[in-house]
């Protein structure tokens, strides 16, 4: 009824007994207190917001088990920043005025970042397109896209340094 | 929250391996490929796992490749992976139609053709594709032994199939198509890339610019995917492959034979709407690929 399990989490191992039922998203929030991964639907795994990367790609967090990322890599929003200094596709959200309540931002800005990793340089359309699993309550998406595309730009030109 | 407690999780590297644990008689296993569908029923409790067996680390169970002409995917196969073969499925394009607009970029990092398949949701894009295509569904018993069954009798009504307890899918086979065959897929959703109200999937045959047969799939009807007899015949019968109004009336047909649910959402009466103008154009869109037009 319960697994050890052991998962690299931003970087660093953690080790732990866990439920084989707890998903990965309560396994993120609940045993390791990351809370800037949040949870909005959790049934039907729609809204986005539990968004973290496995192994580098985007996933939902509710969508899994905890036990099935014993020996994965997960990052996790608390994991984006480089020494003290945010992710470009973090400062372009806040530059950009990209979130109102922010409950859904951590989501947004983690699939975002593993899109921009595949696409680098995206039409408005692929933008939106990549967006859908996400939703957004508060900002009607405007200022979401425009943050995406800037941090792309930004990315683009530091990738060209 | 949680689903019911699972009682034990386990992680097979082989095929060999999950049989062996799906059929040492204790019953009570279920697999998980990408969760997509299963996790959601495990959450709300309507599936229990005594024993969950996890598909995603059997590398055998991953991978497209080509076979006897034809196109090989493994049950594992994940959407995005397919979605990455647009332009390069020759008279298959309708896969990758589909498996780009699953859900959104989360659901097709995890999601699975087999697991797709598997489940048969009344409304789901991968299996009216197999169907519409005609592939043949690999699995493999906890007998060991290896079955190959077409779609159209794997596919058993909404939310079944001719898979045997513990049985897996292991490949979905496209067989070799003659030369000048296409086909199309394309759905309509209450929202972008949702899950299908009606999804078409056309595939055609030509020879010297007419269409000479095909398949003609919808998805979102009460018993899942069906195919639709009527249009079917009609594409024997034959007709210029840019022939508009046979196209249509084509597509008619298969609305007028086939019988969507109404809902809160949709009316029946717009459902066979969706079924004309989706196949109209899908059945266009496959001769034009079919023909290099
Ligand atoms: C937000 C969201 C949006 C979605 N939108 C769409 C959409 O637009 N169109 C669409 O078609 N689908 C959609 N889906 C469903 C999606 O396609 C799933 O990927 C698919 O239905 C199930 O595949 P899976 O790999 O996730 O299987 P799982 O959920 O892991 O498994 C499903 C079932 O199949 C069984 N199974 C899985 N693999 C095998 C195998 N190899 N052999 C035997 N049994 C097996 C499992 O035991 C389980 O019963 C959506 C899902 C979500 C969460
Ligand atoms: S909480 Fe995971 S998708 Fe909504
Ligand atoms: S900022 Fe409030 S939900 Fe997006």
């Amino acid at each position: 009824m319960a697994q050890t399990i052991r998962v690299v989490v931003n970087g660093r191992t953690v080790e732990r007994s866990v439920p084989e039922r707890m998903l990965l998203v309560d396994f993120i929030r609940d045993e390791l207190g990351l809370t800037g991964t949040h949870q909005g639907c959790t049934y039907e795994g729609v809204c986005g917001a539990c968004t973290v990367h496995l192994n580098g790609e985007a996933v939902k967090s509710c969508m899994m088990l905890a036990v099935q990322a014993d020996g994965e890599e997960i990052t996790t929003i608390e994991g984006l920043a480089r020494d003290g200094a945010l992710h470009p596709v973090q400062k372009a959200f806040n530059e950009h005025h990209a979130l109102q309540c922010g409950y859904c931002t951590s989501g947004m800005i983690m699939n975002a970042v593993d899109f921009l990793r595949t696409t680098p340089a995206p039409t408005e359309a692929e933008i939106r397109h990549a967006l859908i699993g996400n939703i957004c309550r508060c900002t009607g998406y405007q200022n979401i896209v425009a943050a995406v595309a800037a941090a792309a730009a930004a990315m683009r030109a530091r990738a060209a340094e | 929250m949680y689903p019911r407690p699972i009682g034990e999780y386990h992680r097979p590297a082989s095929l060999h391996e999950a049989l062996q644990l799906a059929g040492s008689g204790r019953g009570g296993a279920i697999y998980i490929a990408g969760g997509m569908s299963l996790m959601q029923a495990l959450k709300s409790r309507v599936a229990e796992a005594e024993r969950l067996i996890d598909l995603n680390h059997i590398a055998e169970l991953r991978g497209i490749a080509e076979e006897d002409g034809g196109l090989t995917i493994g049950a594992m196969t994940r959407h995005r992976d397919l979605a990455a073969q647009a332009g390069r499925l020759g008279a298959y394009e309708a896969i990758a139609d589909a498996a780009a607009h699953v859900g959104d970029r989360q659901v097709r990092n995890r999601g699975t053709i087999g697991g797709s398949l598997s489940w048969n949701y009344v409304a789901a894009c991968l299996p009216t594709v197999a169907l519409g295509c005609g592939a043949v569904v690999r699995s493999v018993g906890t007998s060991g032994e290896r079955v190959e069954t077409p779609i159209d009798a794997f596919q058993k009504g909404a939310l079944t199939t001719a898979l045997e307890e513990g049985e897996i899918v292991t490949a979905i086979h496209f067989p070799r198509a003659p030369a000048g065959a296409g086909s199309a897929y394309r759905k309509w959703g209450i929202v972008h890339d949702a899950l299908p109200v009606i999804g078409v999937c056309v595939h055609v045959q030509t020879a010297d610019g007419r269409i000479t047969g095909g398949r003609f799939a919808v998805t979102g009807l009460a018993d899942g995917p069906a195919r639709s007899a009527r249009a079917e015949a009609q594409m024997a019968q034959g007709f210029a492959a840019t022939d508009a109004a046979a196209i249509s009336a084509c597509a008619a047909a298969a609305a007028e034979e086939l019988s969507p649910p109404g809902d809160a959402w949709v009316s029946a009466d717009y459902k066979k709407e969706l079924i004309a103008q989706l196949g109209r154009e899908m059945l266009a869109l496959a001769a034009a690929r079919a023909t290099g037009g």
